[in-house]
């Protein structure tokens, strides 16, 4: 267990480095502190005396280690655009982030296990063959299109006029086609509670769940389909196994079968694989906010694209770096605890 | 006595591989949808009504129009027009012609990095297997759509956004390469692994043949067959990225846009009322993905091994 | 009256092209505490024949036709709820390779208590009292150590003895073995053979033991079934079938036991193989590969005929009692 343990955080802090290191070569590359902090009046030779002084010609070497020893003290420079530590911009922003992403986790797992069992259980039924079918088609919309989707029919609202209103059927099949709109979908409203520190939470007021409503939804839709799919792959695979019939053979009730014998085993590899689905959530935060216009990293990351904001950048790369190792190795933790044959060895049997 | 001599063309359509097309409606169906689409964009010049990028052309009195069959329609203008008065189904054809040259650019170019760099791992093994998965693993931990976005974020401040846009089409084709060679690598590898066992490694190594002959000539043309599979579902994939890309303004710019800007430039307009400058690009760029990807589904069950016997 | 009594069972598998037949109307009878062997090569229908008794049999097979008559009612007629009431319970079933039947990510403790607590209403603690006790008698040492052990963690031998035990937890009336012995090492098959042999005996529970080797056979079973291409060719007292077999099929495979002979010697094997489930030949389905074919072997399946205390499916058997009947007529 410890080697275990001990083997995954080295791993973590070599992919740690890499990023810092690539990290520092953009600012290094594209960052010019100097445009921060001086006027254009500034001649040349005085930003060569400047740049002597800040260190800036130093060796490569030189100035990552002092970029790594800042970093390690919180210290990631300052945003361009917000004159403020990059650090606290960020802290700022990540909370609604993380109710997107917690919000659109919910929603999967919640969903995604029924489904994915039934459709293993019943492949042929209907209601499998549907699923399976949307499935399909879920995955060839990016998510920023569900979500541009989800807009117009929830929250501007499509009025169905096909039917001619003179027939009384007609004006029904009008009324129940159309959809009346009316979600929020810009934001995230302004009755937020405050919970700690820079965490205003939207979970808590009907506001703010109705602003989380579509862009969780949106960002969820995009996954949903991939985890269906493979935790029907993968239970139906299982269900064909020899310890599968050996437990019908001993007379267990089908219910114990498919909810203990099978579910254990199938999410396993649903596990893995949902470790490296986290890294697909990121990305598709930065699309999702940029549509709902959502206060999180992602849209804070596209606009200092925009603006050039390199301190910003950098440091976002940095957090979401960190973020990935940290979850990586907490993924392969569970892994590890919850399958049996992983535990003594630190390696798979 | 004559020996009647086969075509390749009779070879073909006695394999396998034609017949499993011929049952399969929904690939057939795919196929033809892909093939109306491809040659659509690939004629657009000619298939387009207007020029929509030739300013003489334009008339902002035309702007916002709605698609046939909406009140308000202009017959000119089959499925409306945009903020500027451009003809959407103008925009269209030459958006999809774009989104699928990035879209096969991207792939030829993962495809090669990916087999070079899955055969250099696989087939020399150490250091350079060790080095080049790690790299892999961390981009695909990130996952590919993240690297795209980073690269391209670098690119863009530090090319600036014009000279970005001028050569916005290769720097796309390039990033998305970039971002996606280790799932081919993978691939590869793996199937170098178990080649590099067989026999016929050794008799090649015996008679003298040299590393990179033997990796090329002898050892790739047996790993490609997965590669068919993959390469039809990364050209979806490519896509998409490509839009989202162009969506969060990586990508295309407006003067050269792909279904992505197309469908970015047309958000905008939706809370107005204007749904389809965003809905039917969108549409467009569902239906392909969504093509490519059931024709994907099809192959991979067709070059199944246990299956397929050449 | 027998235990158990299966009456022209028929098992077919579903297939796109049309029906496969597996097992084309096999009767035979299991009484109580009896050990009865079934031998085949691969493909004949044993395994199929003994997951049928249960109604086990993978996707797409099913059962087309026939009876499973036990203690009076019909298993192949019977539907899940009330076959699991049996399974594990009145028949349990020993699976081939331990390593694949035990749950990997499940206690050996679970997965015993939960066998038992499936059929009887009683605590967990007394669950695991029962357990411990047959892991005992399949002398596993440690057993209460092994209960919280996952299956990963035991050797082959110790995992097929767990199983064994949990085929003996409720008392059974029958234990179906398929191939128990086949997916472990050579040193250990005969102590698992001989630990299921004694137990059976000593709790007078009826054995069916699929098996290929001829050898196990002879050792364990009191009477003994020959098995090819889905239909039974030879039944009857194992003592008999092995020191003098009928059917050319089950000479052949005496046959091509190796012997403590010349060493060099060639060994000796039937010519051909068995036919595959949808490549079957007409008539009896052996005689491709008889030297004693004949027309008529070629066009129907022969009958039972009996030669001592065994049946026979065979025309040459057939005429060679009748010229032994006729001789004796003769010479009278």
């Amino acid at each position: 267990m410890l080697a275990f343990l001990v083997q995954r955080i080295s791993q973590a802090l070599l992919v740690m480095f890499v990023i810092s290191v690539i990290a520092f070569a953009i600012q290094d590359g594209l960052g010019d502190p100097l445009q921060e902090m001086v006027g254009m009046s500034v001649s040349m030779e005085e930003r060569q005396v400047i740049r002597e002084e800040l260190g800036l010609n130093d060796p490569f070497l030189v100035q990552y280690l002092r970029f790594a020893g800042r970093a390690l003290q919180g210290d990631l420079g300052n945003s361009y655009f917000y004159s403020k530590p990059a650090l606290q911009v960020i802290g700022e922003h990540l909370p609604a982030t993380l109710e997107l992403v917690i919000g659109a986790s919910l929603i999967i797992v919640f969903l995604s296990v029924p489904i994915g069992v039934y459709a293993a259980i019943r492949p042929g039924a209907w209601l499998s063959r549907f699923f399976m079918g949307v499935s399909t088609v879920g995955i060839s919309i990016p998510v920023f299109l569900t979500a541009i989707v989800l807009i117009q029919l929830f929250s501007i609202g499509v009025t169905i006029n096909w039917f001619p209103p003179e027939t009384g059927w007609g004006q029904w099949l009008n009324e129940s086609l159309s959809t009346h709109g009316g979600m929020p979908s810009y934001g995230r409203g302004d009755d937020l509670v405050h919970l700690f520190g820079t965490w205003e939470s939207g979970f808590f007021t009907r506001q703010g769940l109705a602003h989380l409503v579509l862009p969780c939804v949106s960002l969820a839709s995009i996954m949903l389909p991939l985890f269906i799919r493979l935790i029907r792959a993968e239970m139906m695979e299982v269900l064909q196994s020899d310890y599968i019939r050996y437990a019908r053979a001993k007379g267990l009730n089908p219910g114990r079968i498919n909810f203990l014998h099978a579910l254990k085993n199938t999410m396993l590899p649903v596990i893995t694989v949902g470790g490296v689905q986290i890294g697909i959530m990121v990305a598709y935060t930065i699309l999702t906010e940029t549509v709902f216009q959502w206060p999180g990293v992602g849209l804070m990351f596209l606009e200092a694209i925009t603006r050039s904001d390199i301190p910003l950048i950098v440091a976002y790369l940095m957090v979401v770096g960190l973020i990935f190792v940290i979850t990586n190795t907490l993924v392969d933790l569970i892994y590890g605890l919850v399958n049996p044959t992983v535990k003594l060895t630190g390696k798979k049997t | 006595m004559t020996t009647a001599t086969v075509s390749r063309w009779d070879r073909f359509r006695a394999s396998f591989f034609w017949y499993s097309f011929k049952r399969d409606k929904l690939a057939i169906a795919s196929f033809l949808v892909l093939l109306a689409m491809v040659l659509a964009a690939v004629l657009a010049p000619l298939l387009a009504p207007a020029d929509p990028y030739d300013l003489a052309q334009i008339d902002i009195l035309n702007s916002e129009l709605p698609p046939a069959g909406f009140a308000g329609a202009d017959p000119a203008f089959p499925l409306g027009t945009d903020a500027q008065g451009r003809d959407l189904l103008s925009t269209i054809l030459y958006g999809t012609r774009v989104s699928l040259m990035i879209g096969f650019g991207a792939v030829v170019l993962q495809a090669a990095l990916g087999i070079l760099f899955g055969l250099l791992a696989g087939y020399l093994g150490g250091k350079v297997d060790a080095i080049l998965m790690r790299i892999a693993d961390v981009q695909l931990s990130f996952s590919t759509l993240m690297v795209a976005i980073i690269v391209g974020a670098v690119f863009k401040a530090s090319f600036g956004n014009l000279m970005f846009g001028e050569i916005a089409i290769y720097m796309l084709i390039f990033i998305i390469g970039v971002a996606e060679w280790p799932q081919i690598a993978r691939t590869v590898r793996a199937s170098v692994l178990a080649e590099k066992k067989k026999e016929y490694v050794d008799a090649a190594k015996v008679m003298g043949f040299g590393t990179p002959r033997i990796m090329f000539r002898h050892i790739l043309p047996n790993t490609l067959s997965p590669i068919f599979v993959i390469a039809t579902v990364q050209i979806a994939n490519a896509i998409i990225s490509e839009a989202a890309l162009s969506f969060l303004g990586l990508g295309m710019p407006e003067t050269q846009p792909s279904l992505g800007s197309l469908i970015k430039s047309g958000f905008d307009y939706i809370q107005s009322g204007s749904w389809w400058i965003t809905l039917i690009p969108g549409l467009v760029l569902v239906v392909l993905v969504l093509v490519i990807n059931l024709l994907g589904d099809w192959l991979r069950d067709v070059m199944n091994p246990r299956l397929y016997k050449g | 009256m027998p235990l158990l009594q299966v009456k022209g069972l028929d098992v077919r598998f579903a297939l796109r092209g049309g029906d496969l037949k597996a097992l084309r109307g096999i009767s035979f009878s299991l009484d109580k505490g009896e050990r009865l062997g079934l031998v085949g090569e691969s493909g004949a229908g044993k395994s199929v024949a003994a997951f049928s008794i249960l109604n086990l049999i993978a996707r797409p097979g099913y059962i087309a036709g026939g009876q499973i008559l036990f203690d009076g009612q019909d298993l192949a007629a019977m539907n899940e709820r009330e076959l699991r009431q049996i399974r594990g319970n009145r028949i349990a079933m020993i699976f081939q390779d331990p390593m694949m039947t035990l749950n990997p990510v499940l206690t050996i403790g679970t997965q015993m208590t939960e066998a038992i607590r499936a059929h009887r209403k009683i605590s967990r603690r007394e669950a695991r009292a029962i357990a411990l006790d047959r892991l005992t008698k399949v002398q596993i040492p440690s057993p209460a150590r092994r209960l919280e052990q996952y299956p990963h963690e035991l050797s082959g031998g110790m995992r097929q003895r767990v199983i064994i035990a949990i085929a003996l937890l409720l008392d059974p009336e029958i234990i179906i073995a398929d191939e128990p012995t086949t997916a472990l090492d050579v040193t250990i098959q005969a102590e698992i053979m001989a630990l299921l042999l004694n137990l059976c005996e000593q709790e007078n529970v009826a054995l069916m033991l699929i098996t290929h080797d001829l050898g196990v056979v002879s050792q364990v079973t009191q009477r003994m079934l020959v098995m090819y291409s889905g239909r039974i060719i030879e039944q009857g007292p194992t003592r008999e079938i092995i020191n003098d077999a009928q059917h050319p099929y089950t000479q052949g495979l005496i046959n091509a036991l190796p012997q403590m002979g010349e060493p060099g010697a060639r060994l000796f094997q039937i010519p051909g193989s068995m036919p595959s489930l949808n490549n079957v030949p007409s008539g009896c389905p052996f005689h491709p590969r008889c030297s004693f074919a004949t027309d008529q072997c070629k066009r129907t399946m022969p009958e039972y005929v009996r030669s001592g205390n065994v049946d026979v499916a065979c025309y040459e058997v057939a005429n060679l009692i009748e010229q032994e009947k006729r001789m004796q007529e003769a010479g009278s």
